[in-house]
């Protein structure tokens, strides 16, 4: 699949117009200085051979240069996807720690006040575009309330601590550096919950649906009848079995969220690949761009390879089969 | 509908919330006693190579961080002294002579010698990058001769008047620290992509790529500080849009913002606390026509464009910030004269081209491609199709990513029948605008319209290897009023350069020959109230 993505890529970005030898050159580079160029990273040869090359080197971990930023293409990803991981991460699990109760509470109390608040959130979540959110939460939390930051990772001031992991949180607990962490939590709030709002309206709807279309099997009325609590019949039964859907959803969120954070990055200056990826394609750079679809299309399989062994642990006929 | 109410009425409460005029913060950051510049900028700098690359925000680094020979300053732009305390050139503009400063001294503590000198030129020559195309032409290595430690003379392969107009740009590096760092024969590429060799006014302190550069200045500069107010160093963060720079710039997180719309710059302006300086620029817009390709090789059916346009609308776009250009130069390019009879909206006048077109009745659609995204090229793709819809002529508009674009124009057989772009000349000498006319300027973006007149480009030939000004500035006049009368162009203006700063920063020196955005902080200092 992998590679099937690369091939795509490869040949996608190659049919762009635009000569990326003469945009990394500049607008006034005369051709001997575009040729320069052009022969230093290999764009004279045949497409054959740039792809045969760029192969070997992703085997070897070598996912070429950048035009654009002139470093390493992997240098570029360690430097830029983990601040895209963490934001996408800590959105997803929000709208998942949200999104999953608020879509219960919601079926529960169907057509109760709880459900109309719900629904409010989840048709809000799902029409408001993001940047727009983003904005505003920035022009009101940030700049008159003055509460948060307006963008960034870190203050203006702070250094973020030396890398073990290259996950700012991460390393600035292993490091101790409890004031770092404060900050980097300060800056992660507005994006963090910008990102999470489309994505906790669509767990907390699919989820609703799922519970209701659960709520009503035979299998739950016979546990009612059985006398089980209240509490433990939805959320024993009816949640586990409403979660594969919801699970399916969660997996597809977190590739489209890993590939779909630019406008989030660009308005809270969020140093990620989304950012990193939109710059390279405006520069039709496109060695990054084949290494963040890479990255991205690695991510996604891993996400969706997840919550496959979700469903097992969900729903023990999935076990089962699979031990057949 | 209850929801949706309840909706639209949330909505409608952040936004008032959000709308309020906020009082700002008077703020810049400390770093001990010394006084830190935020600087709230849009563009990244990938590196600060002197002799790999430049644009605003690269540039405003590299000059922070290096000297060169020369440097531009003020408005109108002047070169003054700067490593070279004195330079001769002989009578036939082909040799340069330059004297340097004694006490001139890198960060490394190492002097700046003729040979530093010599090598830098050097290098940018070899790679063949950066601004090596302003001197490629006319300077090769064995012409760079160091006479001494303190003289460097440059032999040009032929006369060459405008060289000293763009030695500015060409800054001088530590070879001793460059050549220290060399990874396989990069001649230092690789780490002066984000570390610096200079003998500048500032040094780097921290460069976190993607998120902020922070320069600190140097204690015992060689040349001295202007002022003891002097910032103490600057932070240049990155803020990539533009809402969120006039927040920073409201707030106080930011003391100087480049880049917001016209609209923002006048609320900014409203607001206490803040200054907009407003001068009037460089870089020209103007709509490029292809001369080479039909229907717009028909000389008068772009003199029919170009008199039916409502130049006023351009002022308009920009709020009042922008004045027309008088010529195919812009105004503090040195020797533009206002050409007589420069197009101006007539309608009369532009029937009376079309009818010697080849399209005396119209009816023929023209494609105008501008920058996807750009709201001031869209804007003025509107005006146009207004415009020319009074000719009976249509216009399709094409938005295209810069790259499209820059593609599109490469080419004859592409290039499109009009072509919005924004051109800044790097240098105040004339030949830096004359050539972009040029047939060897073909291929580059601002040469889409493939102008052809061999007189035109004899004259320019001509001009640029004439020693004396007296001698170069009658054929700069020849040279306007020729390109003018052909029209290659709908020749349009030129845009003020605004910047949102707060008012405790002083210091501040416009010069037109600088990019949009970009700021020479040397003169910089900050004044706490």
């Amino acid at each position: 699949m992998l590679f099937g993505l690369l091939c795509l890529t490869f040949a996608i970005s190659h049919v762009m117009p635009g000569d990326p030898a003469r945009l990394a050159a500049g607008p006034d580079a005369n051709e001997s200085m575009v040729e320069t160029l052009r022969a230093k990273y290999g764009l004279d040869r045949p497409l054959g051979v740039q792809f045969v090359r760029y192969l070997g080197g992703v085997v070897t971990g070598d996912l070429g240069q950048s035009l654009r930023s002139r470093n390493a293409v992997l240098d570029d990803l360690v430097r830029y996807f983990p601040n895209t991981f963490e934001l996408v991460t800590l959105a997803l699990l929000l709208a998942v720690v949200v999104g999953v109760p608020l879509g219960m509470l919601s079926a529960v109390y169907q057509n109760t006040w709880i459900d109309h608040v719900t629904r409010v959130v989840s048709v809000s979540g799902v029409a408001l575009p993001a940047f727009w959110l983003g904005l505003m939460l920035q022009l009101l939390v940030g700049l008159y309330l003055g509460w948060l930051p307006l963008g960034g990772r870190l203050g203006l001031t702070a250094t973020p601590p030396a890398p073990i992991t290259h996950l700012l949180f991460v390393d600035a607990l292993l490091r101790g550096e409890w004031r770092t962490f404060a900050d980097a939590v300060a800056h992660a709030v507005l994006p963090v919950v910008t990102l999470c709002f489309p994505a906790l309206a669509s767990i907390m709807r699919v989820n609703r649906a799922e519970m209701l279309e659960t709520l009503r099997q035979d299998y739950i009325v016979t546990a009612r009848a059985q006398g089980f609590s209240g509490f433990r019949v939805v959320t024993r039964y009816a949640l586990r079995n409403a979660m594969i859907p919801t699970f399916t959803m969660i997996g597809l969120r977190y590739g489209w969220m890993l590939g779909g954070t630019v406008l989030i990055e660009t308005v809270f200056d969020w140093p990620g690949i989304g950012l990193y990826a939109v710059n390279a394609a405006v520069s039709s750079d496109f060695q990054p761009i084949m290494g963040v679809t890479l990255v991205i299309g690695l991510n996604f399989m891993l996400a969706n390879l997840l919550v496959d062994l979700a469903y097992g642990w969900l729903d023990p006929r999935v076990r089962r089969a699979s031990v057949a | 509908m209850k929801t949706v109410r309840i909706l639209l009425l949330g909505l409608l409460t952040l936004t008032l919330l959000a709308t309020p005029a906020v009082a700002p913060v008077p703020a810049f950051e400390r770093a001990g006693d010394r006084k830190i510049l935020v600087f709230a900028g849009r563009q990244e700098v990938p590196t600060i190579d002197p002799s790999v690359k430049y644009d605003w925000s690269i540039r405003m680094m590299q000059q922070a961080l290096y000297d060169a020979l020369v440097k531009y300053v003020g408005n109108p732009p002047e070169i003054v002294p700067w490593l070279a305390e004195r330079w001769e050139v002989s009578p036939d503009a082909k040799t340069w002579t330059f004297h340097l400063v004694k006490n001139a001294r890198f960060h490394s503590g190492d002097p700046v010698t003729a040979e530093a000198v010599r090598w830098s030129f050097a290098r940018t020559l070899k790679l063949n990058q950066g601004p090596a195309w302003t001197l490629s032409d006319f300077l090769k290595d064995d012409g760079i001769k160091v006479l001494n430690d303190h003289t460097i003379q440059f032999t040009l392969t032929q006369p060459y008047a405008p060289f000293l107009s763009w030695v500015p740009w060409w800054y001088v590096m530590n070879p001793k620290q460059v050549m220290a760092n060399e990874q396989a024969g990069d001649l230092g590429q690789k780490w002066l992509t984000d570390n610096a060799a200079g003998s500048g006014p500032f040094k780097i302190k921290r460069w976190q790529q993607g998120v902020l550069y922070e320069i600190e200045a140097v204690d015992g500069y060689w040349k001295g500080w202007p002022s003891k107010d002097h910032v103490g160093g600057v932070i240049l963060k990155l803020v990539r849009e533009s809402a969120a720079q006039r927040a920073a710039l409201l707030r106080g997180e930011a003391d100087i913002v480049e880049g917001l719309s016209a609209d923002d710059y006048d609320q900014v302006a409203r607001t206490p606390g803040i200054v907009v300086p407003n001068f009037p620029g460089m870089t020209t817009f103007g709509l490029k026509m292809n001369t080479q390709k039909a229907p717009t090789n028909d000389a008068n059916l772009r003199k029919a464009v170009a008199h039916a346009f409502d130049y006023d609308s351009l002022i308009k776009i920009y709020n009042g910030n922008a004045i027309l250009q008088t010529s195919p130069f812009p105004n503090a390019t040195r020797g533009h004269v206002a050409v007589p009879g420069f197009p101006r909206q007539d309608l009369a006048k532009a029937k009376e081209f079309l009818a010697k077109s080849a399209y005396p009745n119209g009816g023929i659609e023209l494609e105008y491609v501008y920058v996807q995204g750009l709201e001031e090229e869209r804007k003025m793709g509107l005006v146009l199709i207004d415009n020319l819809g009074k000719l009976n002529l249509k216009v399709k508009m094409v938005p295209l990513t810069w790259p499209n674009m820059v593609a599109r124009g490469a080419k004859v057989e592409s290039s499109p029948d009009l072509m919005a772009v924004f051109t800044t000349p790097l240098s105040t000498d004339p030949d830096a605008v004359a050539y972009q006319y040029h047939r060897n300027s073909y291929g580059k973006y601002y040469a889409s319209s493939f102008y052809q007149n061999a007189d035109v480009w004899g004259l320019i030939e001509r001009a640029r290897t004439l020693a004396k000004w007296e001698d170069r500035a009658p054929l700069y006049a020849d040279i306007q009023k020729r390109i003018a009368a052909d029209a290659p162009e709908l020749f349009g203006m030129l845009a003020n350069r605004r910047w949102g700063m707060r008012d405790h920063v002083k210091g501040f020196v416009f010069s037109p020959v600088r990019f949009t955005g970009e700021v020479d902080v040397y003169p910089l200092t900050i004044v706490a109230k």
